[in-house]
């Protein structure tokens, strides 16, 4: 750890203890505030009935599944949309159309069509993700070197090899962006469902103890959770950069 | 455009290097794809549902169903049968008929709605209904510095219900009527039981309707004080929680719903009289610390549901303009 990340731990450090003393000289009493001690402890709690870990793994199943579908989607439509201008001038309206929806607002028909389960959760987080990976693909498959076509063209490439050999590649570190922003969508859409909804995984578990009137379990469970949105960014981050480098620095604009 | 050989091939061969980034841009292109192959073949698991799932609030309203549980009542008469938690009593029908759940404890008002609303569910067994004891324990809890003397008093003031057009709403909205206030004048506004207590202390709103263990919690903290005891004033016995599915599962599985009445019946007896038992399972079910559920007075198990028995709330949510076809209680409860 450098001193620099050492010094930006102390001030919420420090606003953690003053909490802790405040609640501690108060006898805090609430249903929704616990001590930080509290919190940490039923962390550990949950970690030893192992129920945090079997939430983590739903939720994380969901949001990898539901990522991985969107992304695909989000992926050949974004790279057919730049490719054929036709396409993506025919496809504007629908898309912009589709596209401010909330996720969310798809809940009551989700549920019904499909019930509870991985099954609901996934459909609604792919949903939130295929857009990022759909306009930032179009965009990055268009500001491809105009050079790199002229190849293709001149090795006379079929459609598909183009898109394989030259497109995809020239575009990936600019795609990869985007699945890094579907990313921390997922997790936010997936929990949100969880809460909102559907009886399974880091959301539920924060609704369950909620309704026990145990507000240091549930801050314990938004504690976890932004653990692991905290690392998932930090992964991607890294992957990001051991994939592609100084090329990753192309597209980080996000 | 050399075509992509093994990278240590290209190297070997001192292929360009813009062409070996090409190929390695290749390479990790397929090693994501491949990656996100599995992760969506994965998604596809079936999860296959031989159990009868019966979903619930985590409330004690549907005791009986977890102490039949517990106790091995439903696998003494050959049902295997699992509780899902429902955050939200108004999602129970359309877990039902998503099949998600095949049984679920809706509100008498959350049902009704959604019959109204076309939903084709029927009650095939009663879960709870309200009693002297659990009447006592619902009240309208008012914050300090406000005066509640009379039911005018609420007029003009900011009342949190933990559900709109909820049970506990509809019955103090019922209530109001019956003491000539008209419900208009009461700001009502949607707080859940857990920070009930928090929003009071701050003042966010002038009272609340809840119910035990909330009021002595909140009493013992000093928040405030009893505006109204509400429901004991309507002093009615008619359902709270019923058990209820689809009509299309019910029909075809009349025996299955036979034993499950047979084994709440068996379960009501004991959620009734053997407060500890009815306790334990409470507390596995909401998860909430066991000396809370036994500080809390539970509500009267009653097994056996009349479709005569859902004409009052018929008759309440239709004057408060919550349903919009006459509905026929004869229709409403399996036979």
């Amino acid at each position: 750890m450098t001193a620099n990340s050492a010094k930006a731990l102390v001030l919420p450090l420090a606003v953690l203890a003053a909490f802790e003393v405040w609640a501690r000289a108060t006898h805090l009493q609430s249903d929704s505030l616990a001590p930080p001690s509290e919190i940490v402890m039923a962390l550990f709690g949950a970690f030893a009935d192992l129920s945090i870990l079997a939430a983590t793994r739903d939720t994380l199943f969901s949001t990898f599944a539901g990522l991985a579908i969107g992304t695909i989607i989000g992926l050949a439509l974004g790279i057919a949309f730049g490719i054929f201008d036709t396409l993506n001038r025919l496809m504007e309206v629908t898309v912009e159309a589709i596209r401010p929806i909330p996720s969310i607002a798809l809940l009551p028909i989700a549920l019904i069509a499909l019930g509870f389960g991985y099954r609901m959760e996934i459909v609604i987080v792919a949903f939130a993700c295929v857009w990022p990976v759909l306009i930032l693909s179009r965009a990055a498959v268009r500001s491809i070197e105009p050079r790199l076509m002229e190849v293709a063209r001149a090795l006379r490439l079929p459609p598909a090899q183009r898109v394989w050999k030259i497109i995809v590649p020239a575009a990936l570190p600019r795609i990869f962006v985007a699945f890094r922003l579907s990313a921390g969508i997922a997790l936010i859409v997936a929990v949100t469902v969880e809460i909102a909804i559907n009886p399974l995984g880091l959301g539920a578990g924060i609704m369950l103890a909620q309704q026990a009137l145990r507000p240091d379990l549930m801050l314990a469970y938004l504690v976890w959770i932004g653990a692991i949105g905290y690392a998932l960014n930090v992964l991607l981050v890294v992957a990001q950069n051991r994939l592609f480098g100084r090329a990753a620095l192309s597209g980080d604009g996000a | 455009m050399t075509p992509c050989f093994p990278m240590k091939y290209m190297i070997k061969k001192n292929i360009d290097k813009q062409d070996r980034k090409m190929c390695h841009g290749e390479i990790v292109v397929k090693k994501v794809l491949a990656a996100l192959v599995v992760s969506v073949a994965l998604t596809g698991t079936a999860f296959a549902q031989a159990k009868i799932q019966v979903g619930c609030t985590a409330t004690s309203d549907c005791a009986s169903a977890m102490v039949a549980i517990d106790e091995g009542i439903f696998k003494k008469h050959g049902l295997d049968v699992e509780m899902t938690p429902i955050g939200i009593n108004s999602n129970i029908p359309a877990a039902i008929l998503s099949n998600s759940i095949q049984i679920g404890g809706p509100t008498s008002t959350v049902f009704l709605q959604a019959v109204d609303g076309g939903l084709d569910l029927v009650a095939i067994a009663g879960a709870t209904v309200m009693s002297p004891v659990n009447q006592d324990s619902i009240a309208a809890f008012v914050r300090n510095g406000i005066t509640i003397k009379e039911p005018k008093d609420f007029a003009g003031k900011k009342v949190g219900a933990p559900g709109l057009n909820a049970f506990l709403h509809v019955l103090f909205v019922k209530w109001l009527v019956e003491k000539g206030v008209d419900p208009k004048s009461v700001n009502f506004v949607e707080v859940t039981f857990p920070t009930m207590a928090d929003i009071i202390k701050s003042g966010g709103v002038d009272a609340v309707l809840t119910a035990e263990p909330f009021v002595t919690r909140m009493t013992n903290a000093g928040l405030g004080s009893v505006g109204a005891r509400y429901a004991v004033e309507l002093a009615r016995t008619d359902p709270i929680i019923f058990y209820a599915a689809s009509r299309e599962w019910a029909d075809k599985n009349a025996a299955a719903i036979k034993k499950f009445r047979d084994a709440i019946a068996e379960s009501a007896v004991i959620v009734n009289n053997d407060r500890e038992k009815a306790s334990t399972s409470i507390a596995k079910f909401t998860k909430q610390p066991i000396e809370l559920v036994k500080a809390t007075p539970p509500n009267r198990s009653e097994p056996a549901l009349k479709p005569e028995q859902l004409g009052w709330w018929i008759e309440v949510m239709s004057s408060q303009k919550m349903l919009q076809s006459k509905l026929d209680t004869s229709k409403l409860v399996l036979k």
